[in-house]
């Protein structure tokens, strides 16, 4: 024990121990030979071994204080001292850094989130936006009358055909929608494979008619046009004219197309009823 | 009795060490002498454990840094001991880059082979064992352990802080830590010391 003592304790061997260490030391010492479970406390004996052994040997660096010191006072000086805190430099409790950091990402998030949803408005209101008058004001809107589809779109064709009902309109402008959407799926084959879509055949009574069928459809949604909505449904109204034509033609030819067809399609801006009624009219038959 | 008498090292100060920074923040020079004091005695641990006889250099380093940056910290005193040594360890890390470009036979590691074998008791370990010797048990360790205990024996910070100090989650840091000093204390002859001791208890050996 004397040589090993003399090969390296030399140096920073000393007697006086800090008391932290002394209590350290002494508790587990005797506790470990009255007792067994000593092995928590060798754990927190041999931390604080460890820790009194190395920092007992430290020595006060005066000059290096000093330099720190004055290099302190230099930054200070120079105004490095208004920088900004980066992230490595943030060191506070968790939960105070988890708040700023909450706080931030609910900001963005909101922000992210009324963007998004302004996209998407916009994106439901120009594809909408010509029906969407019409419905609030005078039927079910077309949540109300989906549901009732089926059923509905012929049976409620041939009742409309001997008097209009309130819950007409809806339906005539699911189709217009489902028209306008038509033709801009029709190059994409699966989506018209949905049921929506073989409704919308059903209608037409034919896949082949179904461009002559959303023709007549959308010039009966021109024709009912609204002051309010014609500014914006223009461009619309303009389309379903130019492929009008060919579709009453088609129709024509199909079922010897009837005489009161003619006011719905020449006019426009004839008056509402008696155009729908007509068109119905025609529909029913078509299916019939 | 749990060791509660016994506050790791570190955090003894931490309340002043935090006062202390927040002066020399708004420019009192003073103050950030007093935290100087406060931290470089583990952080010169730290960095011994790290780089050995350069410590003294790599942590004058440090400390231009960190008078330099102190303004960009935020936190408590706790906050700046693991802030330092993160400025620390990375200065440490240069320098042990730069060293490798040109390495010199260390005579720390002979010495560690030299070390006497077990003890027999605390009294003893705690006599016969100094400074230099438990720094060199402690750099016998592979280095995540190594620096595991440093940091949170010798620096004095918890288990998240030290992780985040070597940019590893807490769990590693904390098995890490355990097994460097359950490797030491082997090598200390602590375990010798209860497992050679009389089991009152009953415990089934």
């Amino acid at each position: 024990m004397g040589e090993r003592q003399s090969g390296g304790g030399s140096t920073g061997r000393r007697r006086v121990h800090p008391d932290g260490m002394a209590s350290g030391h002494a508790s587990p010492h005797i506790t470990g030979h009255a007792s067994g479970p000593t092995v928590m406390l060798d754990d927190a004996a041999l931390e604080a071994l460890l820790s009194a052994a190395v920092l007992r040997g430290h020595r006060v660096d005066a000059e290096g204080e000093q330099r720190a010191v004055a290099a302190f006072r230099a930054a200070r000086d120079a105004g490095a001292h208004r920088a900004r805190t980066r992230r490595r430099d943030d060191w506070r409790p968790r939960a105070q850094r988890r708040f700023a950091r909450s706080a931030k990402t609910t900001l963005s998030l909101f922000v992210a989130s009324l963007a998004l949803g302004g996209a998407a408005f916009a994106a439901i209101g120009s594809s909408g936006s010509s029906d969407a008058p019409a419905g609030d004001k005078d039927g079910p809107t077309e949540s109300n009358s989906a549901p009732g589809l089926p059923a509905a779109e012929p049976s409620s064709a041939a009742s409309d055909a001997v008097s209009g009902k309130p819950g007409h309109p809806a339906t005539a402008q699911d189709t217009e929608a489902k028209c306008r959407a038509y033709a801009q799926v029709e190059e994409r084959g699966k989506a018209l494979d949905s049921t929506s879509w073989q409704r919308l055949v059903t209608a037409a009574g034919g896949e082949d008619k179904v461009a002559a069928y959303c023709a007549e459809q959308l010039a009966t949604a021109a024709a009912k046009g609204e002051p309010s909505k014609e500014a914006d449904g223009g461009g619309a109204t303009g389309n379903g004219q130019g492929s009008k034509d060919q579709g009453s033609n088609e129709q024509n030819s199909n079922d010897q197309g009837s005489n009161d067809q003619g006011p719905s399609h020449q006019g426009p801006s004839d008056e509402n009823t008696s155009g729908k009624g007509a068109e119905k009219a025609e529909k029913a038959e078509n299916q019939g | 009795m749990r060791q509660g008498g016994e506050p790791r090292r570190g955090h003894a100060h931490d309340g002043e060490l935090g006062a202390a920074v927040a002066r020399a923040q708004e420019g009192d020079e003073a103050a950030f002498a007093v935290a100087y004091r406060l931290v470089q005695p583990g952080l010169l641990g730290y960095l011994r454990g790290l780089v050995g006889d350069d410590a003294e250099d790599v942590a004058s380093d440090a400390w231009l840094e960190i008078a330099r940056d102190l303004a960009r910290f935020k936190g408590d005193g706790a906050g700046f001991r693991g802030w330092s040594a993160t400025i620390a360890r990375h200065r440490a890390l240069d320098h042990l880059r730069r060293q490798k470009v040109r390495p010199r036979s260390s005579a720390l590691e002979q010495d560690v082979l030299d070390l006497p074998g077990a003890y027999n008791t605390y009294d003893q370990a705690l006599e016969s064992i100094s400074t230099e010797h438990a720094l060199e048990l402690v750099r016998g360790l592979p280095r995540d352990q190594a620096e595991a205990v440093l940091l949170r024996v010798v620096v004095g910070l918890d288990a998240p802080a030290a992780a985040r100090v070597l940019g590893k989650r807490p769990g590693a840091v904390r098995t890490a830590a355990y097994r460097g000093l359950k490797r030491l204390a082997k090598q200390l002859g602590v375990e010798g010391v209860t497992d050679d001791g009389p089991r009152t208890l009953g415990e089934s050996k």
